[in-house]
């Protein structure tokens, strides 16, 4: 059978070297190439799908010996979890790459380093070998390091010092985790499905490499206190760089967070599930009240992608403290829906924002008024990515919190404070567009130029998608229900 | 076939090196440098062909004093590239200038020291080897004769010959109290605890300093700035090395009780924290490279603590080895081609992309990024640690790392800045550039090489 994971898994990197042996190629060629290579990522992905997950159990494997004498192979494959992210992951970088087509500035150098972190994405999101997951976790950082360290706005150089440094320790402690679950396993491997299937460790030391991963993983997904990188990165970043890091660098914690800390050491989860659920309320609720303090856009989408991650921790908190295997299944059922329906949602923000800054070159909210006047379409597409980020039945993020929250009502009633955050992010949004969007048209921005082809193109699939799911989620649910109704532990 | 046969046999490798390094000075008196280089290249080509046969053994020769192990053997597969390499570096930087030809035979005496020192199952050895190695060094880094190399040699030479002094004198309470200068009779030490101690310092004196481990590195970032790049280069790689593979065989005999392993750890909290730290200061990229050797030499020493304890020790050495000679030399060529001031960085990696990203991938290797080689090496060393149970080392060791990226960014970030207007020309040191490209793609390839295909190193140690 043909390896499609793995053809889908390095495409990117074959799209990268290609662009490197072109170096005397034109702009729209380099950027061609990036189209191309991501729109076949993308086949690759739907063919996966097509080919089907089975319950339970990983599926679409692909193993090689990589270093035989320490137990690390490379193995790929795929299952409900990871599917629905790989899935999301080609559609956000085909979509990022139209939405790049304007880049002017070395766009060999931008495209090569796209194409890298879609490797790496996909790589974290299909890797079955802590070794190979660990590989492509870091890979990703150097990229997104370079790429808000070039393509950037003002203080970018001071940003991306901070992002790597920042995510570099908080990635670390994983290291030493695997390294402990590796050391604990009867026999020596990586092979994350034995150490899924057997957790290798227990007791004080399974808790050990549980607060290790908590860490490296609530620095990237972030929860407060650790997520103080994230608005200085997605202000500086290029709005490409915004969409990837919120859309998909996010979810590398949040994915982490089920398939390392719960999956791996479930005894030691349940017993701190509770502290975890504190600090996922709580983080939902501090980013809501962050993002309502912001007066620019971009820092307030920011701050609201710590919002919503708050409710995947809570939802994962609570998939580890429920003893009734069906409402663990709901609670990360929930989680993992929210994931997509994050990156689609703040992606489309992201990029909304971006078009703006590129007309504009301000991101300022009080600097606005009225533009639905001037640019309607614009206008509209933000105000749905945005009743869909504050939760609106019928968009993409209801269906999610919905069951994240119907699970917190049956384990810990308390924590439904929570939904608090909704009320919130409400508020701010409908702020924010009256704002912008209504209100005194200002004559400085008369001539703003609407929506062109290139953006109706980057936003429109991403918007269908976020009504898509919205009504109809169940062909995504079930594909995650499949497997989180088989999880044991 | 007697005894004395077998064990030359076994010393072809070295044997090799020696007749290169007397055959370089031959040449050189003759007036011909070009040939003493083809001939030192030669020579050490042979040395490492003859290694290979010789892999998988394990024996001693010379009634113990000398060892044909893992650690020798792959001592000699990673130093003689190494040398190679580094001669080419020479040839690049020193070519026309008065005595070229005692280069290349300096560093095959040095090499020649190192090896010895890497496979010394003998106290005397210890010395020997490091005795041959300082007195060549001593002269490579005098070599340009001007105030800077001149200074940079005396402090070299006064630390040489006071921490020389320091381990022979220890070491003879080792010998006083085994009545041997056997590696392999330290077992006997347990009933003397006084004179194993003192003996322990001695030892972490001597070989300290040779692997510019902090405490003792002090004249490591001096002799660097004063020597020729490509000297300091190969001094950052070789000699370190040596050392830390003849730390690692003296603590492959020494008993538990002695507590080598928590000085050892100490030790490498200390050149890992202190190396970083000071990196962050520098403004010269040699002082800065040589702090982060200082550094590295501590990250060795994670390797070293689980001797005897952790199957991953070997491995972890070996590997992090080679990874790190493949590294330091390629970010050292790239600095012998650019500059070594951090102003002389600005752009480059815009000027001309290919170098700025092979420098990139040294300086992240060093960082331990995977799937660098670096990365193979060091997450090896974290593992051995803590299978030893030193888990709060391989910790720091980790977190420090966060401090090695900051350090070392702060020549990647320079490079991908606009050029200083200043600073046009990124060619006013190449006096012959193409040696140089060859020896950091070489260093290129071996750092993605072992990075992605490290199991044919781990093969080869099993």
């Amino acid at each position: 059978m043909l390896p499609i994971v793995s053809i889908t898994l390095f495409l990117p990197v074959l799209g990268a070297l290609l662009v490197m042996a072109l170096r005397r190629a034109p702009a729209t060629v380099v950027h061609g190439i990036g189209i191309l290579t991501s729109t076949l990522v993308l086949l690759g992905t739907l063919w996966m799908w097509a080919r089907g997950i089975e319950p339970g159990t990983f599926s679409q494997v692909e193993q090689i010996d990589w270093m035989p004498t320490l137990g690390a192979s490379y193995r790929v494959g795929i299952d409900g979890i990871s599917l629905p992210l790989v899935l999301l992951t080609a559609v956000l970088f085909l979509l990022t790459f139209i939405f790049s087509a304007k880049v002017k500035e070395r766009p060999h150098a931008y495209v090569v380093l796209m194409l890298l972190l879609e490797t790496a994405a996909i790589g974290t999101f299909t890797a079955l070998d802590a070794l190979l997951f660990y590989v492509f976790f870091e890979v990703s950082l150097v990229s997104m390091y370079f790429m808000i360290a070039g393509w950037g706005h003002e203080d970018r150089q001071r940003a991306a010092l901070m992002f790597f440094l920042y995510t570099l320790l908080g990635s670390l402690p994983l290291l030493l985790a695997i390294l402990g679950l590796y050391l604990g396993s009867d026999q020596p491997t990586f092979d994350m499905r034995a150490w899924i299937a057997n957790p290798p460790l227990s007791g004080s030391a399974a808790m050990l490499a549980l607060i290790a991963m908590l860490f490296t993983f609530a620095v990237k997904t972030p929860v407060f206190p650790l997520h103080t990188w994230l608005p200085a990165a997605h202000v500086q970043a290029p709005a490409a760089g915004s969409v990837l890091l919120a859309g998909v660098m996010l979810k590398f914690g949040a994915y982490g967070l089920i398939r390392f800390a719960l999956q791996m050491t479930p005894d030691a989860f349940r017993e701190i599930g509770m502290v975890v659920l504190v600090f996922g309320v709580f983080s939902a609720l501090y980013g809501a009240f962050a993002a309502l303090a912001q007066s620019d856009l971009k820092r307030m989408v920011a701050y609201t992608s710590v919002n919503h991650m708050g409710y995947i921790v809570a939802g994962v908190a609570i998939a580890a403290l429920a003893t009734d295997p069906a409402i663990r299944a709901v609670a990360l059922d929930g989680s993992v829906l929210q994931m997509v329906s994050h990156g689609l949602v703040t992606g489309a923000l992201f990029f909304l924002v971006g078009m703006l800054d590129d007309r504009a070159h301000t991101r300022e909210m009080d600097r606005f008024g009225g533009l639905m006047k001037f640019v309607p379409f614009l206008g509209w597409s933000f105000i749905l990515a945005a009743f869909a980020s504050l939760g609106l039945p019928g968009l993409a993020h209801f269906p999610a919190e919905f069951q994240i929250f119907l699970a917190t009502l049956r384990e810990a009633p308390a924590a439904l404070i929570v939904i608090l955050g909704i009320a919130i992010t409400a508020g701010l949004y409908l702020r924010a567009i009256g704002k912008v969007f209504f209100g005194e048209a200002r004559t400085e921005w008369a001539g703003m130029p609407d929506l062109n082809r290139r953006e109706v193109l980057t936003l429109a699939p991403l918007l269908l998608l976020i009504i898509v799911i919205g009504i109809a989620p169940a062909w995504l649910l079930g594909m995650i229900h499949q497997t989180t109704t088989s999880l044991q532990f | 076939m007697s005894q004395m046969t077998q064990d030359l046999s076994r010393l072809y490798p070295e044997i090799v090196v020696l007749i290169t390094a007397a055959g370089a000075l031959v040449f050189e008196m003759l007036r011909m440098p070009r040939a003493a280089l083809a001939w030192a290249l030669a020579g050490l080509a042979l040395a490492t062909g003859l290694t290979l046969p010789l892999l998988g053994m394990n024996v001693d020769v010379f009634g113990g004093t000398l060892r044909i192990d893992t650690l020798s053997l792959w001592a000699k597969l990673i130093l003689l590239p190494a040398t190679m390499l580094s001669l080419l570096l020479a040839r690049a930087e020193l070519a026309g200038s008065d005595r070229e030809g005692t280069v290349y035979s300096l560093l095959c005496f040095v090499t020649f020291g190192a090896l010895i020192l890497a496979g010394s199952g003998d106290t005397m050895f210890l010395v020997l080897g490091v005795l041959l190695s300082s007195l060549g060094s001593l002269a490579l880094v005098a070599y340009p004769r001007n105030d800077a190399a001149t200074e940079a040699a005396m402090k070299f030479f006064v630390f040489a010959s006071v921490t020389g002094g320091v381990m022979i004198f220890g070491l003879t309470y080792w010998f006083g109290a085994t009545g041997s200068t056997l590696l392999s009779s330290l077992g006997r030490l347990e009933a003397f605890p006084l004179a194993a101690a003192i003996g322990l310092v001695a030892v972490m004196t001597g070989l300290g300093y040779k692997a510019a481990l902090a405490p003792f590195h002090f004249w490591a970032p001096d002799a660097y700035v004063g020597a020729p790049i490509s000297i300091a280069g190969y001094l950052s790689v070789v000699p370190k090395i040596a050392a830390i593979f003849a730390l690692a065989q003296v603590m492959r005999d020494l008993s538990p009780s002695t507590g080598w392993a928590l000085i050892i750890a100490g030790l490498a909290a200390l050149s890992m924290v202190w190396g970083y730290l000071a990196a962050l200061a520098q403004e010269n990229v040699i002082r800065l490279l040589a702090y982060s050797s200082i550094a590295q030499a501590g990250y060795f020493l994670l390797g070293i603590v689980a001797i005897g304890v952790s199957p991953l020790a070997l491995p972890s050495l070996v590997m992090f080895a080679a990874a790190y000679a493949a590294m330091n030399l390629g970010a050292f060529a790239i600095v012998q081609r650019t500059g070594f001031s951090l102003e002389s960085f600005a752009g480059m990696g815009r000027a001309t992309p290919i170098r700025g990203a092979a420098m990139t991938l040294f300086l992240l290797s060093l960082v331990g990024i995977p799937p660098l080689a670096g990365f193979a090496g060091k997450f090896l060393l974290f593992g051995a640690a803590m299978d030893a149970g030193f888990t709060w080392l391989a910790l720091l060791a980790i977190v420090n790392s966060v401090l090695a990226l900051a350090a070392y960014l702060r020549i990647i970030v320079p490079m991908y800045k606009p050029p200083a207007a200043h600073n046009k020309s990124f060619f006013h040191l190449d006096a012959s550039p193409h040696l140089i490209t060859l020896v950091w793609s070489v260093s290129v390839i071996v750092t993605l090489g072992l990075g992605i295909a490290g199991q044919w190193v781990l093969s080869a140690i099993q």
